[in-house]
């Protein structure tokens, strides 16, 4: 049996949605145009994770195992409009900025698969552990996708500029061929790491 | 059978549920959204008329008209929410704002799919501030106080021919300016048959001892729909009334006015 520590910072490292198992790739490529995106669509993806996380694991005895499928989407697709609502009331312009990435978290594999992979299977506790350890992870990598694109194809940080005025921006970067460039180059800059520390 | 009981109705429960769920979150969030786009689109209508107290919202021929007062209850000028067909696929929405004096005072194109590098000039601010400043009994033509575009012609045929509709339907229903632009004495028309043309549409009117006798559409180029309700009652208006200075019939106001242009056009 793992213990918790080891189910939280799996999620992070060892299994980290994005430079790992490469989840979701549709929302990462297309919202970290800059850090506060990307960091916003992944608070947002680990607020529906976690919150389906644990609803999946609390009616995982209940709900008969053929009609599991359409009961997660059920419960994913509620509180992922709950978070699209909320978004749109409080913080609008990122609700503008991400917009329809929002409603597409339903179909993010990430959350889908920590639910039948996971929740389904684990106790309350440890699917809230689970969940925590990927939505960080997951939020984490977006950040950091998010910094790279924002920095090279804007010259600024969460809408500071840091390069300065002579910074010629990459346009690039800011469109999704270059979101798949970067993505490229930190993946092979985090496998380098992982090999160099036999993180496996 | 147990088994397919127990499946839809745990589907049921957790559907119920979930709906409940949604409906009071929507219910809590739903006036919090509705407030910030009405504050949002004050904030559009602010930067025409910075005194903007209150708006009246009306819709002619499909189309939204903002009437904006004061504090005081004074007619501020009219924005419109309007559309233009241009050389894209769908149309320009653009908001235009007249005062009400019957001059433009703002031009706020919200969306496009214009040509990027040939149609999507009318987003500057140069061809904007042409704009801004005419008025109502300006000519708003292309080629007269709208000068020409080359290679965009379409896009800004369409822009302009919308423009002047919009002014004229501003005009004619919130400023009230129909009866002092087109003064016309019937009586004083010698008898004849006489052709004239509006905007989009040519009519023949037949005078005979200082009497409107018969009006005749010869050629239009509205939306049929819309036409084919203005003509009939428009005419027999005008003829009742001996005078242009009629009522547009509601829900085809377009093209009332255009058949009222055509007529005053044919006998001034």
């Amino acid at each position: 049996m793992t213990t918790l520590t080891q189910e939280f910072s799996k999620g992070i490292i060892k299994q980290n949605p994005v430079f790992v198992q490469l989840l979701g790739m549709c929302p990462i490529l297309a919202v970290t145009i800059t850090a506060t995106n990307g960091f916003g669509m992944g608070i947002a993806s680990m607020f529906v994770l976690l919150s389906s996380n644990i609803v999946v694991s609390f009616i995982r005895n209940v709900v008969p195992p053929r009609v599991r499928i359409p009961a997660y989407i059920l419960v994913i697709a509620t509180f992922v409009t709950i978070t699209d609502l909320v978004l749109n009331a409080f913080l609008p312009s990122l609700h503008a900025a991400l917009g329809i990435f929002i409603p597409l978290i339903v179909v993010n594999c990430m959350i889908m698969g920590r639910a039948e992979g996971f929740a389904r299977k684990n106790t309350l506790g440890r699917s809230v552990i689970d969940a925590l350890g990927m939505g960080i992870g997951f939020t984490l990598a977006l950040t950091i996708l998010g910094i790279v694109r924002e920095l090279l194809g804007a010259g600024s940080i969460f809408g500071a500029n840091i390069m300065g005025s002579s910074f010629e921006p990459m346009a690039l970067f800011a469109s999704p061929p270059g979101a798949f460039i970067a993505l490229g180059i930190l993946l092979a800059i985090f496998n380098y790491f992982y090999r160099k520390f036999g993180v496996q | 059978m147990r088994d397919g009981v127990r499946m839809a109705l745990v589907l049921l429960i957790i559907g119920a549920v979930c709906g409940g769920l949604l409906a009071g979150v929507n219910a809590w969030t739903g006036p919090i959204i509705e407030t910030r786009a009405q504050q949002e689109f004050m904030e559009t209508l602010r930067r025409f008329f910075p005194d903007v107290d209150r708006i009246d919202e009306e819709s002619v021929d499909g189309e939204g008209y903002f009437v904006c007062y004061d504090s005081a209850g004074n007619l501020l000028g009219v924005v419109a929410q309007a559309k233009a067909s241009g050389y894209g696929d769908g149309p320009i929405q653009y908001n235009l704002a007249v005062d009400n004096a019957g001059n433009i005072v703002g031009i706020r194109i919200s969306s496009h799919t214009e040509t990027p590098g040939i149609g999507n000039f009318i987003e500057t601010e140069e061809w904007q501030q042409q704009i801004v400043g005419l008025s109502i009994d300006d000519p708003i033509a292309v080629g007269q106080d709208i000068d020409t575009h080359s290679g965009a012609t379409v896009t800004l045929r369409g822009i302009t021919g919308s423009i002047r509709r919009v002014i004229d339907v501003i005009g004619a229903e919130f400023l009230g300016f129909e009866g002092e632009t087109m003064g016309l004495d019937i009586a004083a028309v010698s008898d004849g048959t006489y052709t004239g043309t509006g905007s989009d549409v040519t009519v023949e009117v037949t005078v005979s001892g200082g009497q409107i006798t018969e009006i005749v559409v010869l050629e239009h180029d509205y939306t049929p729909d819309y036409f084919d309700k203005a003509e009939g009652a428009t005419i027999a208006r005008i003829r009742d009334a001996q005078s242009i200075e009629v009522d547009a019939v509601s829900g085809a106001t377009v093209s009332s006015l255009g058949i009222i242009e055509a007529v005053f056009n044919a006998l001034k």
